[in-house]
């Protein structure tokens, strides 16, 4: 027997999935996290699982995936390593300077997110080397060495390299970062001195791409980030080859792939959205096994939701964002998060305006029903005192809730902007949803998809609550849930191919004379991924490439990811990548200009080692009568009617498919709850996944 | 015309109108607007061609309803609400609202009679009709990093004047206005691509708007409108009537390179419960150079002021206007008639800024900052690119220091107040333009000593490479400096050098020739309370960084080196 393993290790629960590759058969386990070290939930709830599912010879896991907060976590608390900075003569401070544009518009006590790397630990060596890769003036090996010498004795246990054009001639950054290796490491290991060794990172390898302070950011970030998570690793490693897992441990990284630990260890800022990105890919693969390609996830958990798109079973992707304030250039899922989550807090503003977030209450104190002390109504008081949430209990019983406390916290709300405690509620509900609509139609409407032609797929703790109002406001007619929102980035992580992507900037204009360079292009990149497969040991009829090229007109600045057309002959090859331009230009700015020369920027090439997809268990058909399921009735407040009714609860682990509910209903189940209005319907699909669709509304 | 949805129904028990949308339904709206202008400004910065958009983001757009109030202007650029505010009115003076149809388009950039506040901030405004009627207008403004090397007596030397006229008619680009606006400019390919992107924003922001009135109906969306500008206004009124009443007065001198002789400012500010008045009696009369202000200018600047003390966070929508008055003496430097010259009216704006906050730093002291640079100094590179034999016309404005606060520090070299353009990156600088980039860093004692340190000034140095261009560079700053407040210290001044040393630019004006290079380096800013009232441990991090001397260390906050 053959295991694969699964573990999302978020602020609060780590989620632990097993799967059995020849039943096909998926178990769950759920246990506190361990903030001061993530590494003893995530080994004993691996331990825990094997020994509860998985037979009696544990050593048969054949992959372990892992999708962590921890680079995320180091970022936002500022707690990184002291980090040092070698740059060309001239340009220490554009660390600081950034694009040169304040935080804030309007508001005069804004502050700039710290700079990672204080100025006195930024270094200037004279070098330069011009926008066509000519060096002008190479770095002197002794300048460098003193350099070396005083981040040693600034006692830097990071060292970030970044110098102008890179991405073109990296020599200056290869040699600077040779001196400091030699500086710090070397004659470290000669004294056999204890410690580990000095991070280096060069910007030519973190983001070989244009814009310099851009690339520098991801630079330093990754710096910032190196020894935190090696040390994260190094911990992580023994404790996992203890809890009886032999094969290479594997991490989820931003663009929804995953990479082994050695890899991240080197490139953690690959890994900042590593959390959010799992889930996304947990939703696609659920979709997929339906039948659904076209979809929007929505993962709205205690404080924060994140949304992305999906189309024709391909996320939204993007190579730049900035992540608590710090611009980060490495691909990414095109995910938007937004400050709004079941601990979000309501108030009213001085203009009267009731709103909601981005405080947040968090785990604790928590809502106001916890009882825990907040006193400030939250999103999930809301729900509780509308009776969408159970008003005794949640989790199974594991958390007691207090509604009356909710109710007067609310009522309290209320007065002030003259609303009675259920419209309040209501507003509540709505502001919030408000939100997260604005954040679907970026990643939608923003980049030219019409959210109606997609599925809603709702998990994290709330989502399934709030997916029918959401949907509702974006005019979207499908919602599906699926079985177990809850863990749905545990169980994504065994649905994960292994992925790289190459980047290379190489500016070529879209014409015939350009066509060796742009096949050397694509023959490079694809040389790349080919050592890259043989490295991982992937087989190769699991090997997949697709290749896409940033384009734009001769003039712009920013460019659009296109398809690149896989086409022999040269002529054929040109056309139909102007083509592919012209479409995707025309839909996001909606013309073109046929006359203006356009060009090739950036090449881009995925690697993908693709895993078996499970088959999930199925069901046979029960018939449409859920009654089986039916444990009761609640009074639940409808904003529509502005009136209570008494829906019915039914059992989520109860339910069969085939089955067939009504709205308005409530469906419950140990860590989510899902909300049916009015007006819609939910069927049980083989999987025990849930279709919500509108039905004719009346 | 599609019903309200269903959850965003009125709210019958507690408005006896039928028909008055609930604050809910009014925020959603209202969120839907600021996404499509913060679309259409997306949308232009990426179709565009010219640095000074693609990279440095000198554009604004605004969303109006049809009589003309700002429903949202996008966060740009704050004083380009002064040239889009404008231009609705100038549009409908000229054309009667009757004659103009879907599709038409209008462009104009006159500070006179087309609603700019100066010729290189080309409007491009676009009515929206749903169902037949004219709701509202899509609109954007970028700064066109053209009409260089010009003369600043009067309006005329400035560059082309174009009222608000149609570009397009009926959807019909009109050819001739193009090819005539296209002929006058200096640099024309990259201006043609600009105007379609701007085109493009503005097409991008009808469409989504059309798609609003189409959810929500226009009978509804027009009570929204009116529910969202009350919103701001309250929220302003609440902020302003949390300053004490009085009236403040504050004076500043100005100077810079178009204008050697030094001008005093002055200002009046009278605050009576939840309203404010801004009086700009005594103050000169306007000046033979770039540097007058016209009307809409001078209220995009205010609003932009008072917004930061009354409430950052209030919508920007023509609400927010309402409790604001402003009086200034006609034909002055702060309110100029034609034909004076307004090129550089930023440098003005920003010590308008500043007197604002002077002023109102006896009333609110925690809610100001000391003055912060107190410019925005441009400069200008132009000349034949040796690479291309092409034209070409290099702009950017630079930074500096933002002033002190009650509680911290002041920001170290950042754009202020009025502007928030960002600079051009280095990697996307040299590959266009013959020109290198020797340094871009912070200076050295620039922030202005203080028990809260002002923010440090910038420096950046540029060389021509393989030919001579001619250079301008304006700024104010350079022989007064950025004050402090409550015992705070002035901060840096401005200055432009030559390398090697040469004689300096004539009036911000010269030829630079190959090899050689000039150093900017832009006014810091004040500090705000005592030095000696300064934490040692940030005196001593500040010395460990570089940010301070050894000296000023020792003179100022008495720190001796241990």
């Amino acid at each position: 027997m053959a295991f694969r393993i699964g573990v999302d290790s978020g602020g609060t629960f780590t989620d632990v999935c097993l799967l059995d590759e020849t039943t096909g058969r998926v178990s769950v386990w759920k246990l506190p996290s361990t903030p001061n070290d993530p590494s003893i939930a995530i080994a004993g709830g691996t331990r825990e699982i094997l020994s509860r599912f998985g037979g009696d010879d544990s050593s048969e896991v054949s992959f372990f995936g892992h999708g962590t907060t921890v680079a995320t976590n180091a970022l936002i608390q500022g707690r990184g390593a002291r980090t040092g900075l070698v740059t060309n003569q001239g340009f220490r401070d554009l660390l600081e300077l950034a694009r040169q544009r304040r935080p804030h518009l309007y508001d005069l006590q804004a502050d700039k997110p710290p700079a990672l790397v204080p100025r006195d630990r930024r270094h200037e060596v004279a070098a330069r080397i011009h926008f066509d890769g000519r060096v002008e003036r190479a770095p002197d090996a002794e300048e460098v060495r003193a350099v070396a010498r005083v981040l040693g004795e600034q006692g830097v246990t990071s060292v970030a390299v970044c110098f102008l054009y890179s991405f073109l001639n990296p020599d200056h950054e290869k040699m600077v970062a040779k001196v400091l290796e030699e500086e710090l490491n070397e004659s470290r290991r000669l004294n056999e001195e204890r410690g580990a060794a000095v991070f280096i990172t060069c910007s030519h390898q973190v983001c070989p791409e244009f814009r310099e302070y851009e690339r520098l950011s991801t630079t330093v970030v990754n710096a910032f980030l190196g020894p935190v998570m090696r040390g994260y690793l190094e911990n992580l490693i023994p404790r996992l080859t203890e809890a009886g897992v032999q094969v290479k441990p594997h991490i989820t990284q931003s663009n929804g792939g995953t990479i082994t630990f050695e890899a991240a260890a080197d490139q953690p800022v690959r890994t900042i959205l590593s959390g959010p990105s799992t889930g996304v890919v947990g939703a696609l693969e659920t979709a997929r096994m339906v039948g659904i390609e076209d979809l929007i996830t929505f993962d709205m958990g205690g404080t924060s939701t994140d949304v992305a798109l999906i189309e024709g079973g391909r996320p939204g992707a993007t190579t730049q964002a900035e992540v608590h304030g710090y611009p980060i250039k490495v691909p990414m899922i095109d995910l938007q998060t937004v400050g709004a989550g079941g601990g979000s807090i309501a108030y009213v503003d001085s203009g009267g305006f009731l709103k909601v977030g981005p405080d947040s209450a968090g785990a604790e104190p928590g809502p106001v029903c916890y009882g825990l002390g907040n006193e400030q109504p939250t999103v999930t008081d809301a729900n509780v005192v509308m009776g969408v949430l159970d008003p005794v209990e949640l989790l199974g019983g594991r958390m007691a809730i207090d509604r009356d406390r909710a109710f007067a916290a609310i009522e309290e709300l209320g007065a002030k902007i003259g609303l009675g405690p259920m419209q309040t509620a209501a507003g509540i509900i709505q502001v919030v949803t408000a939100n997260m609509a604005r954040a679907i139609r970026l990643i939608s409407v923003q980049r030219g998809h019409d959210p109606r032609d997609y599925c809603l797929v709702p998990f994290g703790g709330g989502g399934p609550a709030h997916a029918g109002h959401l949907a509702r406001e974006l005019a979207m007619r499908r919602i599906l849930v699926p079985r177990n929102p809850g863990i749905l980035c545990a169980i994504g992580l065994l649905l994960t191919d292994l992925s790289h992507d190459f980047s290379l900037t190489r500016r070529a204009r879209l014409e015939e004379a350009s066509i060796a360079a742009i096949r050397a292009a694509l023959a490079r990149l694809k040389a790349d991924a080919e050592f890259w497969f043989a490295a991982e040991g992937v087989a190769p009829e699991r090997r997949a490439l697709s290749s896409t090229v940033d384009m734009r007109y001769a003039g712009q600045n920013h460019e659009l990811n296109v398809a690149v057309p896989d086409i022999d002959d040269d002529a054929a090859f040109l056309r139909a990548l102007a083509e592919n331009f012209g479409d995707v230009h025309c839909r996001r700015y909606g013309y073109v200009a046929p006359e203006e020369p356009v060009e090739l920027i950036t090449f881009r090439l995925r690697a993908s080692g693709l895993v078996d997809k499970p088959e999930f268990p199925t069901g046979a058909d029960a018939g449409s009568d859920p009654s089986a399921a039916l444990v009761g009735y609640r009074q639940v407040y409808m904003p529509e009617t502005r009136a209570f009714a008494e829906p019915s609860v039914y059992d989520r682990e109860r339910l069969l498919p085939g089955n067939r509910i009504e709205g308005p209903a409530v469906i419950v189940q140990f860590d989510s709850t899902t909300l049916v209005l009015k007006g819609q319907n939910a069927v049980v699909d083989r999987y025990f996944n849930m279709l919500l669709s509108e039905g004719e509304r009346q | 015309m599609s019903a309200p949805d269903p959850i965003a129904a009125p709210d019958s028990t507690t408005t006896p109108d039928p028909i008055a949308p609930d604050q809910i339904t009014v925020e959603v709206i209202g969120n839907a607007i600021a996404s499509i202008a913060e679309e259409m400004g997306e949308t232009l910065i990426r179709a565009s061609y010219s640095t000074n958009i693609k990279e440095r983001r000198d554009c604004s757009t605004v969303l109006f309803d049809a009589a003309g109030r700002t429903l949202y202007q996008a966060e740009h650029i704050p004083i380009h609400l002064g040239s889009l505010m404008g231009v609705v009115e100038e549009v409908v003076k000229r054309h009667p609202v009757e004659t103009i149809v879907e599709g038409d388009l209008f462009i104009g950039n006159d500070a006179y009679t087309g609603g700019g506040t100066h010729l290189p901030d080309i409007v491009f405004a676009s009515p929206v009709f749903y169902e037949g009627a004219l709701v509202g207008w899509a609109t954007n403004l970028a700064h066109h990093a053209d009409f260089v090397d010009r003369g600043h007596k009067h309006i005329f030397q400035e560059g082309l004047r174009i009222p608000p006229i149609r570009l397009h008619r009926a959807g019909v680009l009109q050819q001739d206005m193009m090819d005539l606006i296209l002929l006058n400019c200096q640099v024309p390919r990259e201006r043609l691509a600009d105007f379609r992107a701007q085109i493009a924003a503005n097409q991008f922001g009808i469409q989504r708007f059309q798609a609003l009135c189409n959810r929500y109906g226009m009978p509804l969306l027009s009570q929204v409108f009116d529910a969202l500008l009350d919103y701001a206004e309250r929220r302003m009124r609440a902020g302003i009537a949390a300053i004490p009443d009085g009236v403040y007065s504050f004076q500043d001198i100005f100077e810079g390179d178009e204008q050697p002789e030094p001008l005093i400012f002055k200002i009046k500010v009278k605050v009576t419960g939840e309203t404010i008045h801004l009086d700009f009696a005594g103050n000169p009369p306007q000046v033979q150079a770039g540097l007058n202000i016209v009307h809409t200018a001078l209220l995009a600047t205010v609003y932009y002021a008072v917004k930061t003390i009354a409430d950052p966070d209030a919508p920007p929508n023509a609400g927010l206007f309402r409790p604001i008055t402003v009086s200034a003496p006609e034909a002055s430097i702060v309110n100029a008639s034609a034909p004076a010259a307004v090129n550089g009216r930023t440098n003005t704006c920003q010590r308008v800024v500043d007197l604002v906050l002077g002023a109102l730093a006896q009333a609110v002291p925690e809610r100001v900052v000391a003055a912060c640079n107190g410019a925005v100094v441009a400069a200008t590179f132009s000349g034949v690119n040796p690479r291309t034999g092409a034209y070409y016309v290099y702009l950017e404005t630079l930074g500096g220091g933002f002033g002190a606060r009650a509680s911290k520090d002041g920001l170290d070299g950042v754009q202020a107040h009025i502007t928030n353009t960002s600079n051009l990156p280095i990697e996307g600088l040299e590959p266009e333009y013959p020109l290198v980039v020797e340094r871009y860093e912070l200076v050295r004692d620039s922030g202005g000593p203080g028990k809260w340190r002002g923010g440090m000034a910038l420096r950046r140095q540029i060389k021509a490479v393989d030919h001579d261009c001619w250079v301008t560079v304006r700024g104010s700053r350079l022989s007064t400096a950025p004050w402090g407040l409550f015992g705070g210290h002035e901060g840096g001044r401005y200055r432009v050098e030559a390398n090697p040393a040469a004689p300096a630019l004539v009036g911000g004006q010269g030829d630079l020739v190959s090899g050689r290079s000039i150093t900017i380096t832009t006014p810091g800013s004040g500090g705000y309370g005592s030095p000696g009232d300064r934490e040692p441990s940030l005196v001593f991090r500040d010395l460990a960084e570089d940010r301070i001397s050894e000296a000023i260390a020792r003179n100022m906050y008495g720190f001796e080196p241990s």
